[in-house]
């Protein structure tokens, strides 16, 4: 009895510590602007999208300037905040950040639990493996396959493959180590994250992406569910961007023909 | 002020439930064999800890400070991608084709709690007057003999509460299999909190069956203690 009066009372704690963490303002653009800071979610290992730059030790990327570039706009400073795929939702809802910016991509059960802005950045999931291994998605079928905790690659591939064996590691580099020494036959995310991992690889010869694509991935940024101002100004300022060229920029600065990638944008930022 | 709604319906029953009780089954799975085996590991490391034989000695004594000393996590990581640097060709492939996340887990975690399990015992050892290991030898014992018979059986029943603590602590350790793609309990709540975004009531969920599963081996172990060792104690 005196056991189950303990356990009820961590339990109770357990209860009390979760109610004490919410506490996220309903205005985000008022509030960011009081406080002269704009608090953001990114990767920092995930070149180009956001990842720390080795000569001036920031965190640079893709991500990063479209976070830059609506701070600007709002007369505020940015500070940003290192997540996960799986630490960037509840980080939100707690307020410990205002905005994701990490590679995030739109998906209808995300959309019930935050907003989303336009797609800023447009792509689709493919698989990294070793060369003349993967033709075509049968190709796949019973083997392992490894991507990362809490991303949308995870859930996609076990939709598109139910017979392989998805392996999820804590981050996309640990995934492909376990691919260079035969732990898994393929790993799995968005072909730029692919593309930004296969270009930093020693041996990258010996790997290639194969042209087998299993979803459309758009990118969005996401605010807190309702926080309307916000998710208003975020858009208008995107359009903005998109007007002046200043996305195309971005797109070409970490992504075109000067950088290692050659990727050509094949698609606009609109209001979706 | 919270925005968060509970749903406390999604983890008891359906997709989620079911994912959540198979992380549970591994997780059963991987502290069984953990618990067996370090223990078994842990009291010959003690015995050759105490041996006469110098060599012996000194490799049981590396062996203790090196896998006492070093973050759990880093042996994960040690056994399942530093090996495949060590092992040849065929042994890797051998390995990535049978389930070596799994392997690799209990490996670490075996060994890791064998090295603490191997301390407590001895620690028990010196808690038994030594005249009792030197009559055991007069009479005609050998030193191994000495130990089981003698030694081992009075120093294990001390060491039991010590023991209790480094079982539940490999029990608990065992959700660091996750960062290598093991799909125990810890890593189902967080799938569950990735599908589902119900993120309190998975790990609320995960605790609870935590908690219950320290309860069950600690009373288990007391059980064990008052009922089979100690009966004249009861």
């Amino acid at each position: 009895m005196k056991k189950m009066a303990t356990m009820l009372a961590a339990v109770a704690m357990f209860g009390l510590a979760g109610k004490a963490m919410a506490a996220a303002p309903a205005d985000t653009l008022a509030e960011v602007k009081k406080k002269g800071v704009l608090v953001a979610g990114v990767k920092d290992s995930l070149p180009p999208f956001g990842y720390i730059d080795e000569k001036s030790r920031q965190i640079v990327g893709y991500d990063i300037d479209f976070v830059n570039a609506i701070a600007r706009k709002l007369g505020v400073k940015v500070e940003l905040k290192p997540v996960t795929s799986a630490s960037r939702m509840p980080q939100l809802q707690e307020g410990h950040i205002d905005i994701i910016a990490a590679t995030m991509t739109k998906n209808p059960e995300r959309a019930k639990q935050i907003d989303f802005s336009h797609t800023y950045f447009f792509t689709g999931q493919k698989f990294i493996a070793r060369k003349g291994t993967v033709k075509k998605v049968s190709d796949l079928e019973g083997k392992k396959i490894g991507t990362a905790k809490g991303s949308t690659s995870e859930q996609n591939v076990r939709r598109a493959i139910v017979t392989a064996n998805v392996i999820s590691f804590d981050d996309y580099p640990q995934a492909f180590l376990a691919l260079q020494q035969g732990k898994v036959q393929a790993i799995t995310t968005d072909e730029a994250i692919l593309a930004g991992i296969l270009a930093k690889a020693p041996n990258k010869s010996q790997f290639e992406i194969p042209a087998v694509q299993i979803s459309d991935e758009p990118y969005g940024l996401g605010m807190r569910k309702g926080d309307k101002n916000f998710v208003d100004f975020v858009n208008r300022t995107l359009l903005e961007m998109e007007k002046s060229g200043e996305t195309k920029k971005i797109f070409n600065k970490w992504f075109g023909p000067s950088t290692q990638f050659h990727l050509k944008r094949n698609f606009a930022l609109t209001a979706d | 002020m919270l925005s968060y709604q509970f749903d406390w319906s999604i983890i008891t029953s359906g997709k989620y439930f079911e994912w959540l009780v198979s992380g549970l089954v591994l997780t059963l799975q991987i502290s069984t064999v953990g618990i067996i085996f370090s223990f078994i590991i842990g009291l010959l490391i003690a015995v050759m800890r105490m041996s006469y034989f110098r060599p012996v000695r000194w490799f049981a004594h590396a062996y203790l400070e090196f896998f006492r000393n070093t973050p759990l996590l880093v042996q994960i990581f040690f056994w399942y991608f530093g090996s495949y640097k060590l092992l040849p060709t065929v042994a890797n492939d051998w390995l990535n084709n049978n389930n070596f996340e799994f392997a690799a887990a209990v490996i670490a975690l075996t060994i890791y709690t064998s090295a603490f399990i191997a301390e407590d015992i001895r620690s028990g050892v010196l808690s038994i007057p030594k005249e009792q290991l030197e009559a055991a030898r007069s009479a005609g014992f050998s030193y191994l003999a000495a130990m089981q018979y003698i030694i081992l059986p009075q120093a294990v029943r001390i060491t039991v509460p010590p023991l209790v603590n480094q079982f539940l602590n490999l029990a608990k350790n065992s959700s660091l299999a996750m960062t290598i793609g093991v799909a125990e309990l810890t890593y189902q709540a967080r799938q569950v909190e990735s599908y589902s975004f119900k993120g309190f009531e998975a790990f609320t969920a995960a605790t609870l069956v935590y908690l219950v599963l320290s309860i069950i081996i600690t009373a288990l172990v007391h059980q064990y203690n008052v009922r089979i060792l100690n009966p004249h104690r009861a």
